[in-house]
C-alpha cells in the first residue's frame, strides 16, 4: 500500500512542480515582500520638505530654525541610542546620553548632546567599541530644510505675499514648471505677540503635525512672553517663565520590547498562518486540476485497476502536502537569503522574530497545526475534485469553500496585531476549520498548554471524522461522471461506504 | 486453474440490476468475447473482475484468487474510455503504470521502450502525451496495458475510437498475447472483431447471459439458409421449413430463399434434391454472421442507456 501511495504522491508532486505556473506563483510572495518596502518607500513622503521663513524682525525665524534643528537632533540622539544598544556599543562611554536607553530625551538633554559635539563626536566615541561587522550608522533624514528668502519677498508688502508666493508654492501651475516647490512658507508680522496681527502659514498641501506643532510651540512662547511683559515682568523674567516645563521622565520599552516585542514575536507564527492560507489558496487549484484531469481524461478507471481508491486518495494527499511544504521551504530559503544579504537590521529583526521558535515544543506545535491544516483543507479539495467533471465545475464548489476558510483570517490577523478581539480569537481557536490558522497566529502571544492540547485533540478528531466521511464521497464520486450530487445526495454518500 | 470464473454474480445499483446471476468460466489461453449492446452489463462485469466495483452477490475468481489489487501484476486492463496524463512523456506514462503494477523502474523502462519501438513510437518516447496525435496516444495506452506482460488481459470495447491501422495493431497484439499464453477477454458490440478473434464468446442482454459457447455453436442457434436456383420447388425435401421464390427468369429457372429446420444439415437437403431429380443451377449455403445471431438472441431492443455503468 505504501509503495502505491508513494508512487501516486511522487507523480502528483512532479506534475505540480513541473508546471510553470507553480514556480511563477511560488515566487510571487517573496517578490511581493521584496517590492513592498521599496514601494512603500517610493510612495511614502520621506522627502525633505522645503520651508521659507519671512520674518522682517528676524527674531522668530531664528527661534523656529532652532526648534526644527533641536527636533532633528532629538531624532538623531534616539537613533544613536538604539544603534548603540543593538550593536552593544555602550561600553565605549557608559555615561553618554546615547548610552541611556528606552527613554524620551528632553530639550535640555538634546541641547547638551549638541553642545558635546552631536553626532560626529558620538560616532567617534562609539568607534572604540565597534567591530568590523558593525554596520555604519544610518542617520535619520532631516524632515525640513530652510531655504533662503529672496529679498523681493523679504521686503514685500504683506498684502502682496499671496500673489508673490503662488509661483513658489505651486510652480507647476503659476511659475517655472521645473522649479522645486516650497512646502511651507511662514510669515511673522512685525510686532508679533504684541499686536493682534496674525502670523501666516502657506502650505502646498494639508500641513503636517510635525511642522505645525513646533511652529505653534515657538510662536506660543513668543505670545506668552509678550503677555507676561505687559503684566510688568521684566523681559528676562518673562522669557524664564515661558521656558518652564514640568520634569517628566519618560520611559519606553527597549527595541523589541513591550508591545513591540509581542508584535515581533507574533510575526513568525502569524506569517506561518498566512503562509498556510496562501499555500492552500495557491495549491488548491493544482490539487483540483490533477484530479479533474484524471476524471475528464478518463484516467481514473485505468488507475483504479492498479490501485485502490484509498491509495489514490492518500497518495494525492501526500503529494499535495509535499507541494505545500516545498513552497514553505522555498519561502523560508528566500527569507534566510534576505537575512544573509542584508545582515544588519533584517537579521536582527529575524533573530527577534524567531525567538518564539527557540523551544522545540513550539516548533512541534507549529508543525502539527500547519500539517493538520494542510491535510484538513486538502481533503476537502480532493472531495471537490472527485465530484467535478471540469475545472469550471470545481471552481463553483471551490470559491465558496475557500471564502469560508479564508474570511476569518483578517479578523485573526487584525486581532493579533492590534491586541484586540481576544474572545473572538479564542472562539475561532475551537472551530476546527479555523483552528490551525488561529492557533498558528496566536502562538507568538503565548497560549496556555491546555488550550493548545485541547484544540489539537479536537482538530485531530475532526480530521479523523472528515477523512471517514469525505473518503466515502471521494470513493463514490470517482467513477460517477456527469452526476453532480446535491446536498442531500452528498449527505447520503457520507453515510454509507460504497461497495 | 481457470483464468476467470464468475459464479452467479449479481450487481445492483439501487433498484436497477446491472448484472443478473451471471456465471461463466474462461480457460487459460482463450480469447473470450464479451458481447452485448450498450447497457448490457459488460463494463460493470469487468469492473467487478478488477475490484473497482463489488458484486452484490456471487463469487468471482481471477487467476484462482478473489478480485483485488493483489492481482494487478498479472492483469492488463484497457477501459472503454481512455486517457493519459497530458503532461507526462510517453515512456514515463508506461513506466508509471508498470510501477503501479509492481514492476521495478528499470524493468518497466526496458519493456516500455520495447513496446514503443514495436508500435513505431521509439522516436516519440520522450514526447509529452499532449504533443502526440490521438493514434499515437492510443498506442501509448496499449503499451501501458501490456507493459507487465499480463497473464489476463481485460479489454473493454478496445476497438472503439481506434483508427483502422490501430485496430489492426490491436488485433495482432491480442492474437500475439494469446499465442504467448495470456488469456484475453474483451467486450465489444462490434461483431466483426469477435468473429475474427474469439475462441469462445458470451452474449449478455440486460445483465443476463443469453449465450456462451464457440462461434459454430452460436451460429447453430440460427436455422441454416440456402440460396437455390432450380425449376422445381425444394419444399418436397424433408427439413425444408420455407422456400420463398424471390425471382423467375424467362427460361423457367426460379430463385428460392430456403430456410431449413433446426438441426437440419444442408448436405442432407442437397442429397434429397439430387435423388428426386431436381436439376440445380445454384446451391449456396448462407453462412450465418454473429451479427445475425446477436440480433436473433438479443433482439433489436437491447440498449439500456440509463446512465449507470453498463
Amino acid at each position: 500500500m505504501i509503495h502505491n501511495i508513494l508512487l501516486v504522491a511522487m507523480r502528483e508532486f512532479r506534475q505540480i512542480t513541473g508546471m510553470r505556473s507553480f514556480w511563477l506563483t511560488l515566487l510571487i510572495l517573496p517578490i511581493a515582500l521584496a517590492i513592498g518596502p521599496i514601494a512603500t518607500k517610493l510612495m511614502g513622503s520621506d522627502k525633505v520638505q522645503r520651508v521659507m521663513l519671512i520674518d522682517p524682525e528676524g527674531r522668530e525665524a531664528i527661534a523656529i530654525r532652532a526648534r526644527l534643528d533641536s527636533d532633528r537632533q532629538r531624532r538623531i540622539l534616539t537613533a544613536l541610542s538604539r544603534y548603540a544598544q543593538r550593536y552593544d556599543l555602550d561600553r565605549a562611554d557608559p555615561a553618554a546620553l546615547w548610552a541611556q536607553h528606552d527613554r524620551l530625551y528632553d530639550d535640555a538633554e538634546v541641547t547638551a548632546f549638541v553642545k558635546a559635539g552631536g553626532m560626529p563626536v558620538a560616532l567617534a566615541t562609539m568607534k572604540r567599541a565597534t567591530t568590523p561587522e558593525t554596520p555604519a550608522f544610518d542617520p535619520p533624514e532631516p524632515d525640513f530644510t530652510i531655504v533662503p528668502t529672496p529679498p523681493a519677498i523679504a521686503k514685500a508688502d504683506p498684502a502682496a505675499l499671496d500673489r508673490l508666493l503662488k509661483p513658489l508654492i505651486q510652480p507647476g501651475e503659476f511659475g517655472d514648471k521645473k522649479a522645486k516647490p516650497l512646502d511651507y512658507v511662514v510669515y511673522i508680522p512685525r510686532g508679533f505677540g504684541t499686536s493682534t496681527t496674525a502670523a501666516r502659514l502657506w502650505s502646498s498641501e494639508q500641513p503636517a503635525a510635525n511642522f505645525v506643532q513646533p511652529l505653534q510651540s515657538v510662536l506660543t512662547l513668543r505670545v506668552r512672553a509678550a503677555y507676561l511683559q505687559s503684566t510688568g515682568l521684566s523681559p528676562d523674567q518673562a522669557r524664564a517663565a515661558t521656558t518652564l516645563v514640568p520634569a517628566i521622565a519618560i520611559s519606553t520599552p527597549a527595541p523589541g520590547g513591550g508591545r513591540e516585542r509581542m508584535l515581533v514575536r507574533s510575526i513568525v507564527p502569524l506569517l506561518s498562518a498566512y503562509i498556510l492560507l496562501m499555500s492552500l489558496l495557491l495549491s488548491g487549484n493544482w490539487i483540483l486540476q490533477g484530479l479533474v484531469e484524471e476524471r475528464s481524461n478518463k484516467l481514473i478507471e485505468t488507475v483504479l485497476a492498479c490501485i485502490s481508491p484509498d491509495e489514490l486518495l492518500y497518495g494525492k494527499l501526500a503529494g499535495t502536502v509535499a507541494v505545500g511544504l516545498t513552497m514553505v521551504l522555498v519561502w523560508a530559503l528566500c527569507a534566510a537569503g534576505a537575512a544573509f544579504v542584508t545582515q544588519g537590521a533584517v537579521g536582527t529583526f529575524l533573530r527577534m522574530a524567531l525567538a518564539p521558535l527557540a523551544s522545540p515544543w513550539i516548533i512541534l506545535v507549529m508543525l502539527y497545526f500547519f500539517l493538520a491544516g494542510y491535510l484538513m483543507v486538502s481533503m476537502i479539495l480532493l472531495a471537490i475534485g472527485a465530484m467535478s467533471d471540469s475545472m469550471r465545475d470545481a471552481q463553483s464548489y471551490l470559491t465558496p469553500v475557500l471564502l469560508v476558510i479564508a474570511m476569518p483570517f483578517t479578523i485573526v490577523a487584525q486581532g493579533i496585531l492590534s491586541n484586540t478581539g481576544a474572545t473572538a480569537l479564542k472562539v475561532l481557536t475551537w472551530i476546527p476549520l479555523y483552528t490551525p490558522f488561529t492557533m498558528l497566529a496566536r502562538l507568538g502571544g503565548g497560549v496556555s498548554v491546555w488550550e493548545i492540547v485541547g484544540s489539537a485533540l479536537t482538530l485531530a478528531l475532526f480530521i479523523a471524522i472528515e477523512f471517514v466521511l469525505l473518503a466515502r464521497v471521494f470513493r463514490a464520486s470517482l467513477l460517477n461522471a456527469g452526476q453532480k450530487p446535491n446536498l442531500a445526495a452528498l449527505a447520503r454518500l457520507m453515510r454509507r461506504d460504497p461497495a | 486453474m481457470d483464468a476467470l470464473v464468475l459464479d452467479d454474480v449479481t450487481k445492483r445499483f439501487g433498484e436497477r440490476t446491472a448484472v443478473d446471476a451471471l456465471s461463466f468460466t474462461v480457460k487459460p489461453g482463450e480469447i473470450f468475447g464479451f458481447l452485448g449492446g450498450n447497457g448490457a452489463g459488460k463494463t460493470t462485469s469487468l469492473r467487478m473482475v478488477l475490484d473497482i466495483l463489488r458484486p452484490t452477490s456471487g463469487r468471482i475468481a481471477v487467476l484462482g484468487c478473489p478480485p483485488g489489487r493483489e492481482n494487478a501484476a498479472d492483469l492488463g486492463f484497457m477501459p472503454e474510455e481512455r486517457g493519459l496524463y497530458r503532461g507526462m512523456s510517453a515512456i514515463d506514462t508506461v513506466i508509471y503504470f508498470g510501477r503501479l503494477k509492481g514492476m521495478t523502474t528499470a524493468a518497466a523502462r526496458a519493456k516500455g521502450h520495447d513496446l514503443l519501438e514495436r508500435f513505431g513510437l521509439a522516436g516519440s518516447a520522450k514526447m509529452q502525451i499532449d504533443k502526440l496525435s490521438k493514434g499515437m496516444a492510443q498506442k501509448v495506452q496499449l503499451a501501458a496495458t501490456l507493459v507487465n506482460g499480463p497473464k489476463l488481459l481485460l479489454l473493454d470495447e478496445p476497438f472503439s475510437g481506434l483508427d483502422p491501422v490501430n485496430q489492426g495493431l490491436l488485433e495482432d497484439e491480442i492474437l500475439g498475447a494469446a499465442r504467448g499464453g495470456a488469456t484475453v477477454i474483451f467486450s465489444t458490440h462490434v461483431m466483426q472483431h469477435a468473429e475474427r478473434l474469439c475462441d469462445r464468446l458470451l452474449l449478455l442482454s440486460q445483465g443476463r447471459k443469453v449465450f456462451e459457447g464457440t462461434q459454430p455453436e452460436a451460429r447453430g442457434r440460427l436455422p441454416a439458409r440456402l440460396g437455390i436456383v432450380s425449376r422445381d420447388t425444394p419444399m418436397r425435401c424433408p427439413g425444408v421449413d420455407r422456400a420463398e421464390e424471390v425471382a423467375t427468369d424467362p427460361d423457367g429457372w426460379r430463385t428460392y430463399d430456403v430456410t431449413l429446420g433446426d438441426g437440419i444439415d444442408p448436405a442432407d437437403v442437397l442429397q434429397c434434391l439430387t435423388e428426386q431429380g431436381i436439376t440445380l443451377r445454384r446451391f449456396d449455403q448462407h453462412r450465418v454472421s454473429l451479427h445475425e445471431v446477436f440480433l436473433h438472441l438479443v433482439g433489436t431492443n437491447s440498449a439500456d442507456t440509463q446512465g449507470q455503468p453498463s
